[in-house]
């Protein structure tokens, strides 16, 4: 590569605002990524689950002889040999102040979920191991299982977890600010609804999968695993393994999405590490996509009761949102989604204020993180029961809104949950919306309807959402295992460029790009000169890892800090090669270090860095290596913001609707990529409108059996199904966080749903409908029409 | 239980010759057997598309095919596009547009593209998203995807 001098007037390509060429996409587009099933060591054997038929079941007994007589099977397990070599999955994340209902990788004598893991084989082919698997005859006594929130809690439903609890709820978390009960006694106005939020599955297109190696001699169990969290897993593996920490290597190389799925240590990962611990053979198994509905992690499931207050100009008194939330049969890694709470109040002014999280058990699938983690459920409820309350006030949702944003001016804003909203324009996003959306022309215009004899109708839904986390501290004040910060370890190298390595896994939200740009942006360093090493517990630093929309607000401020260490080391050298007194008077430019004033004196960066890594020529004064590790710690969280509208039509007859646009207008602070952080913001929004639209896991209540557990029958949204979306970006820096950013990769999934129903509802003003569940169906609207029309559906 | 088959198959223009259990599905043997991971698998039911590849010409799903199916036809995988360390116009395409973000999918938009490609005829927008609903995606919003892909069959066709 030869060394390019720039001028010093050219604009650095690859820095903080460009969209460079993605780090990760020359190897992904030649299908020479490396995902988990990639890999197959030699010598390594196959793994197969024996699952539960049934949602709840006492294992009378399980007859394993048949499966282990089979030719090519090595290892059988069952629940007694992981309750002796291992611990139950350790919680990352718990709620404040529940009990541990967590499990073993196994059943131990009773099931709580279809799907749920009961013995495990490992054979010589997949092939073979399930056969086995299949050979494997359990004996199950079928018990009354619990359905959903709602029966969870009928006096006489079974208690799930009698050994660890009185009722199915596992912990209550209330919050309140100021007397929301009196405020709302006092109002004008109170609207309220009980809104039901579908159960639904990230799905990332990649299942999990697991490749582990024990080597007892090099005290070494090497895990192959696509995960967002390398060194939490390493964490728990030696936590549940029993093992030192220093015993365990993960590797995180490409990850095919994750979306919150992938957090944390999965039942299916301990038995492949036992199966390879007993065996001292590499073992692997890739969850298929039927054992993945039923044993990934779901998300979202709840029931919000929402009440709001207001007085006749439309001025919020009050808000209560008592919810429950589903967490399934067991506490996993992460637990249900937690920022409901935080959330609650949206954008808006509130001095009265409850919000109760009521986390609750069912015989289900165990719920987990998912992009938004509770954010897209209360939007839901929140901005559908604010359109009601327009509607009763017979005032504009825009100006209901606007009257009650909190202004630029209010900002920093504690809200009733001791959040604090740091800068932003919310009505400025308002506005945006309306105004791209052709909110007033469609008002002069009405509902319809139109000469397609369909009706017209605009859905508004504005949001806030946390990005990142307020502090370790604030975490630890949570019984978090995990911290804030993040960590980045900068390395020169002989070839002149910069090794860049972070904890971080790569799962498509280009933060290889976004590392390598900070970098280059601070250090000077050509972007293509940097190349990062992403995933390896062995060659990171200890970090946290990518989830909570906090990956760039706690690594910008690592990348910054290493940065600035190399560079001053780099100029120092710099400055005694180039014979300089002061090394501020130079800078890094691209490939070379140079004289700020009189760039034609110059030394490439190659010779610097080999001068300053060998060391055989330093004067007295300056250490050999060139390599800087830090760590970051952020001191607040960071809230995006923004306002979704949504032009819908829909046919009054028959319910079925189309979003025929769909406008997004959203903050995320400083852009450190635009064209990122549009991937981020329309990956989002796919999976939020799918979630508003189409996907729901469903299970049949008198069986308690998965209903549509393979993508024929789980509508994911396909090329046709996206509506025309349009983005519009503001930018208020944020002041709390690096450079100004916010966190991005979350925000999508926010708004959809409430917009759409405010459309549809909007349109169908004439005749009073009101929705207040998801996902938004022709069926369900069909059905609300006819309620309103007074016809029984 | 091991039922053998022998096929003899040309991937890539390499003509390959191998016994395979006949339960095999292609995309597994693509993988497994000649260690060509750049065709994925993402629901082996024959909806998400991961794991298309063309056989004579034509996209199909290799998870829906034995591999003992693929004896005497010519398979195109991902690993065929790229032009030594180049990569080719379509995939530059979709570099350039941004149609990829964690790239599971992405081979299988590379290869139903390469199909269309071929036969030259002009597709609207709205043809082309019918075109690639064979193909999930979760990470995109698909927008990028068929931008990518318009811009590549408009250049295919020379204009």
């Amino acid at each position: 590569m030869s060394d390019v001098v720039e001028s010093p007037s050219a604009p650095r390509s690859g820095v903080i605002g460009d969209s460079p060429a993605r780090k990760e996409d020359d190897r992904l587009l030649r299908g020479e990524g490396r995902f988990a099933d990639d890999v197959t060591p030699a010598n390594a054997l196959h793994m197969a689950v024996v699952r539960s038929p049934f949602p709840r079941a006492r294992i009378e007994a399980i007859d394993i002889s048949a499966a282990l007589e089979m030719d090519g099977v090595h290892d059988v397990l069952v629940g007694t040999d992981v309750a002796a070599r291992s611990e139950p999955i350790n919680v990352l994340r718990p709620t404040p102040g529940a009990p541990y209902v967590t499990y073993y990788a196994l059943a131990q004598g009773r099931v709580e979920y279809e799907g749920q893991p009961v013995a495990s084989v490992a054979a010589t082919s997949r092939h073979i191991a399930e056969d086995a698997a299949e050979l494997i005859e359990v004996d199950y006594d079928p018990v009354e299982h619990v359905p959903d929130v709602i029966a969870a809690m009928e006096p006489d439903a079974p208690v799930l977890h009698p050994d660890v609890l009185d009722s199915n709820l596992l912990v209550s978390n209330p919050q309140s600010v100021g007397d929301s009960a009196s405020a709302i006694a006092a109002a004008d106005t109170v609207v309220s609804g009980r809104f039901f939020v579908n159960r639904v599955s990230g799905l990332p297109m990649e299942t999990r999968g697991i490749v582990a190696e024990w080597r007892p001699g090099g005290r070494e169990l090497s895990v192959r695993l696509s995960t967002q969290t390398p060194h939490l897993v390493r964490s728990q593996l030696a936590h549940c393994l029993r093992l030192d920490e220093s015993w365990i290597h993960v590797v995180a190389a490409d990850v095919g999405g994750a979306f919150g799925l992938k957090l944390g240590v999965y039942p299916e990962d301990l038995l492949a590490c036992l199966h390879a611990m007993a065996l001292r053979r590499p073992v692997k198994w890739i969850e298929d996509r039927l054992e993945f509905f039923r044993a990934t992690t779901h998300a979202r499931e709840a029931v919000h009761d929402f009440r709001i207050a207001a007085d006749r100009e439309g001025r919020i008194a009050a808000m209560e949102d008592v919810y429950a939330t589903d967490l399934g049969a067991y506490y996993g890694s992460f637990g249900s989604a937690q920022l409901s709470s935080v959330t609650y109040s949206g954008p808006y002014r509130l001095d009265h204020g409850t919000v109760e999280r009521r986390v609750t058990m069912t015989s289900k699938t165990p719920v987990g993180a998912y992009r938004g983690y509770g954010q897209p459920e209360v939007n839901f409820a929140r901005e559908v029961l604010l359109d009601r309350l327009a509607r009763r006030l017979e005032m504009s949702p825009v100006e209901l809104r606007r009257r009650n944003m909190l202004t630029p001016e209010e900002l920093p804003w504690r809200n009733t949950t001791g959040a604090v909203y740091d800068s932003g324009d919310y009505a400025e996003c308002l506005l945006a919306a309306v105004d791209r959306i052709g909110y007033d022309e469609l008002r002069r215009t009405g509902h319809g309807p139109r000469a397609d004899g369909r009706y017209v109708g605009v859905g508004l839904s504005s949001f806030v959402e946390r990005t990142g986390y307020a502090s370790s501290r604030f975490l630890a004040g949570r019984g978090s295992k995990f911290g804030a910060h993040e960590s980045v370890t900068v390395r020169a190298n002989r070839s002149g460029g910069i090794d860049l390595y972070t904890g971080v896994s790569t799962f498509g939200q280009g933060s290889e790009t976004a590392f390598a740009q900070v970098l280059s942006h601070v250090l000077g360093i050509a972007y293509d000169r940097v190349h990062v090493h992403a995933g390896d517990t062995s060659a990171t630093p200890l970090n946290t890892g990518a989830f909570a929309s906090r990956t760039m607000i706690a690594a910008a401020g690592a990348l910054e800090k290493a940065a600035a260490d190399l560079r001053a080391k780099t100029l120092k050298v710099g400055a005694w090669l180039l014979e300089v007194d002061d090394p501020d008077e130079l800078e890094i430019a691209g490939t070379v270090v140079r004289v700020a004033s009189d760039p034609a004196r110059s030394v490439a960066l190659r010779d610097v860095h080999e001068e300053a890594i060998l060391g055989l020529r330093l004067p007295e004064g300056i250490e050999p290596g060139l390599e800087a590790t830090a760590y970051h710690e952020p001191t607040h969280a960071a809230f995006a913001y923004g306002t979704a509208a949504a032009l819908v039509s829909v046919d009054a007859e028959t319910g079925d609707f189309d979003v025929e646009r769909f406008v997004m207008v959203h903050d995320s602070g400083t852009p450190v990529n635009p064209q990122l952080i549009d991937g981020q913001i329309r990956g989002g929004l796919a999976q939020g409108l799918g979630a508003a639209l189409r996907e729901e896991l469903r299970y049949d209540p008198e069986t308690g059996q998965l209903l549509n557990g393979t993508m024929l029958d789980y509508f994911v949204p396909t090329a046709c199904d996206m509506p025309p979306i349009e983005l519009v970006h503001t930018e208020v820096a944020s002041p709390v966080t690096p450079f100004g950013v916010r966190g991005v990769g979350e925000t999508g999934t926010i708004p959809a749903g409430a917009a759409i129903a405010n459309g549809i509802c909007d349109a169908l003003s004439g005749l009073g409908v009101e929705i207040s569940r998801l996902p938004l169906t022709p069926e369900l609207v069909w059905r609300e029409i006819q309620r309103a029309r007074g016809v029984p559906a | 239980m091991s039922d053998e088959v022998p096929i003899t198959v040309t991937v890539n223009g390499t003509v390959h010759r191998a016994s395979v259990d006949a339960r095999t599905h292609a995309a597994d043997f693509l993988r497994h057997t000649l260690h060509m991971t750049g065709t994925h698998v993402g629901c082996e039911q024959g909806v998400c598309g991961m794991c298309t590849v063309l056989l004579d010409g034509d996209a199909v799903k290799s998870c829906l095919l034995l591999a003992p199916q693929l004896d005497g036809h010519e398979i195109e995988t991902v690993e065929s596009l790229a032009d030594g360390d180049g990569l080719n116009a379509l995939q530059e395409a979709f570099r350039d547009a941004h149609a990829l973000q964690c790239g599971f999918c992405t081979p299988g938009f590379l290869m139903t593209t390469t199909a269309l490609a071929r036969d030259g005829r002009r597709r609207s927008r709205e043809e082309i998203r019918e075109e690639l609903s064979g193909v999930l995606c979760r990470c995109t919003g698909y927008e990028n995807i068929v931008t990518a892909v318009e811009r590549h069959l408009s250049e295919a066709r020379g204009v």
